[in-house]
């Protein structure tokens, strides 16, 4: 076990933020912690961060470097009138490291960034501010990143991107990651499991395939002709323009499917659609 | 935790401190300042010598200019005590107020760095700078003052008239200085202690300035009382005064100094305790 936090408990005042919660993470692996705006998940990174003392509960991190864990917390948070350079180097100071020519390249390349650039960050895009902060996070190899909503704010082709950085640095790497979003899509891809939380409670974890899975009560079939198939009238499937919602509630997809195709249906896609209620719980 | 060591944290603070554009603006509105008081100075002292020293121009002969670069200095001595504090509050606090403002604090705390140095480290960098200030107001004042007004005997109006020879004057105005750099110290650490506890600059700024104040309007009512007249921090900020005595009460000079200290220390104890309870939020 390279991090565990157990029965984590933290109070705003009368307000209840984290309730008992516990995840548990493996090294190499990434994990996703989902839910909906002001389910708690800042708070619990800020405490695994060590940027904010719960009120009960315990962390254990199972790493003996310099610096166990890294992360950005919401944005990543720079030096605006330094260059990317002054920016590694400060970090890198304050933690007793000397950034050499050979480190800022490597650090530079390790996020996809060029080193050419010697403009301040200000400049920068959130996309390559998100890069160099990982950058920064990553200085003195953490066993374990942390990354709260690390696809906020980019481009289809930045999501993609940091989704490639990331399989990397767990893969090659063997770094824990640990990564929060509201948007289910961000994460399904990526994560191995996934902790969904909710009010402050854990409320459900386990495997992210498996989980979605089980979450998964609709499927958008698109296709052409829908409206006149009689498959989709006997699953009373709602008709959309060029697709149709179909309930996985009766009966299996692939056997609906299966009649579209004997019917003489053209379908060009499938994809199933996650009921969120299912998956956060009650409102 | 990692070892961190105060020398990175601190010569990184520096290393930001340079690279900031605010830096520099707030060098060149010291200068600028100094600049208006040099010569409202001039004129300031050429009115006060008239006014001193009609009635004595009757009785004796003076000799040389006494609206000369030494009492050019004492004007600027005395005017500078409100004007630099407020500026050296709010770049001070700024040192801290930006971090929480752009959330560099938490990218800070991020790394293996202790809470204690890292406050230390500002505490530090801020009186280093406080003294680095004092230190370029005084010999640039030197040096334009004597370059434009030359050297002479100093006249001062304290509890009567005394006069200074030139190199003893100049001695004065050294030790004053130095003692002054207390003075500008307390003030520099309280802005920094308030934006610890309050965070936000603006908040800041607002307080710094209105506890200067307080302490300048404090600093002239006689509270009635000799303890506290004695020893409240706001009677502890004009020891350079004492430079101007004929016979220079080293001991109260001392004691004042010591105790102004002291309350410098105890300031930032407080500042150093609240940031280490305090949860670390941008």
């Amino acid at each position: 076990m390279m991090l565990r936090a157990r029965n984590i408990y933290k109070s705003y005042g009368s307000l209840e933020v984290l309730k008992n919660v516990t995840i548990e993470c493996h090294t190499g692996k990434i994990y996703g912690l989902i839910g909906a705006n002001g389910t708690g998940k800042t708070t619990l990174f800020r405490i695994l961060l060590g940027l904010i003392k719960q009120d009960s509960g315990r962390i254990e991190i199972d790493s003996h470097g310099i610096k166990p864990i890294g992360g950005i917390v919401e944005k990543p948070a720079l030096y605006g009138y330094l260059s990317a350079y002054e920016n590694l180097k400060v970090f890198a100071q304050i933690q007793g490291l000397k950034l050499t020519k050979e480190l800022f390249h490597q650090s530079m390349q390790q996020v996809g960034l060029s080193t050419a650039r010697t403009d301040a960050v200000n400049n920068y895009s959130l996309g390559m501010k998100q890069r160099l902060g990982l950058a920064v996070a990553l200085l003195n190899n953490p066993a374990c990143i942390v990354l709260d909503e690390p696809f906020s704010g980019l481009d289809p082709m930045g999501i993609f991107a940091l989704h490639e950085l990331i399989k990397e640095l767990s893969g090659k790497k063997q770094i824990t990651v640990i990564i929060s979003s509201h948007i289910i899509s961000e994460l399904t891809d990526l994560c191995d499991t996934l902790y969904i939380l909710n009010k402050g409670e854990i409320i459900k974890s386990g495997a992210a395939a498996q989980l979605l899975e089980e979450s998964v009560t609709t499927y958008k079939i698109v296709g052409k002709n829908l409206e006149r198939s009689e498959v989709m009238k006997k699953v009373n499937a709602v008709i959309l323009d060029k697709s149709a919602l179909v309930s996985s509630k009766n009966i299996g997809i692939s056997e609906v499917l299966k009649e579209l195709i004997e019917e003489g249906m053209e379908v060009s896609s499938c994809i199933p659609q996650t009921d969120l209620k299912a998956l956060f719980g009650p409102e | 935790m990692a070892p961190n060591n105060m020398i990175s944290l601190v010569g990184a603070e520096i290393y930001k401190i340079r690279k900031q554009s605010k830096t520099l603006y707030a060098l060149a509105a010291i200068l600028i300042i100094e600049g208006f008081v040099i010569v409202s100075a001039y004129y300031q002292g050429a009115g006060i010598i008239d006014l001193l020293l009609d009635n004595l121009k009757d009785s004796f002969e003076f000799k040389g200019n006494l609206l000369n670069g030494n009492l050019i200095i004492y004007l600027i001595l005395n005017s500078l005590w409100f004007h630099i504090p407020l500026i050296l509050m709010i770049i001070i606090s700024g040192f801290l107020t930006s971090e929480y403002k752009d959330k560099t604090i938490e990218t800070v705390m991020l790394q293996p760095v202790s809470k204690l140095n890292f406050i230390l480290s500002k505490y530090v960098v801020s009186i280093a700078f406080t003294i680095f200030i004092v230190l370029l107001l005084a010999v640039s004042t030197f040096l334009v003052s004597y370059w434009i007004f030359g050297r002479g005997d100093l006249v001062v109006y304290l509890d009567g008239l005394n006069f200074f020879k030139s190199d003893d004057a100049f001695n004065r105005l050294i030790l004053a200085f130095l003692s002054g750099v207390n003075s500008m110290v307390f003030f520099s650490v309280v802005s920094l202690t308030l934006a610890v506890i309050l965070k936000d600059a603006t908040k800041t700024w607002i307080v710094s300035a209105i506890f200067l104040i307080c302490s300048n309007l404090l600093l002239k009512i006689d509270f009635q009382n000799e303890i506290l007249n004695e020893l409240f921090f706001s009677k502890l900020t004009d020891s350079w005064q004492y430079f101007f005595y004929y016979k220079i009460p080293y001991a109260t000079i001392y004691f004042k100094n010591l105790l102004l200290l002291s309350y410098t220390v105890f300031i930032m104890l407080i500042g150093v305790i609240i940031f280490k309870r305090r949860d670390i939020q941008g």
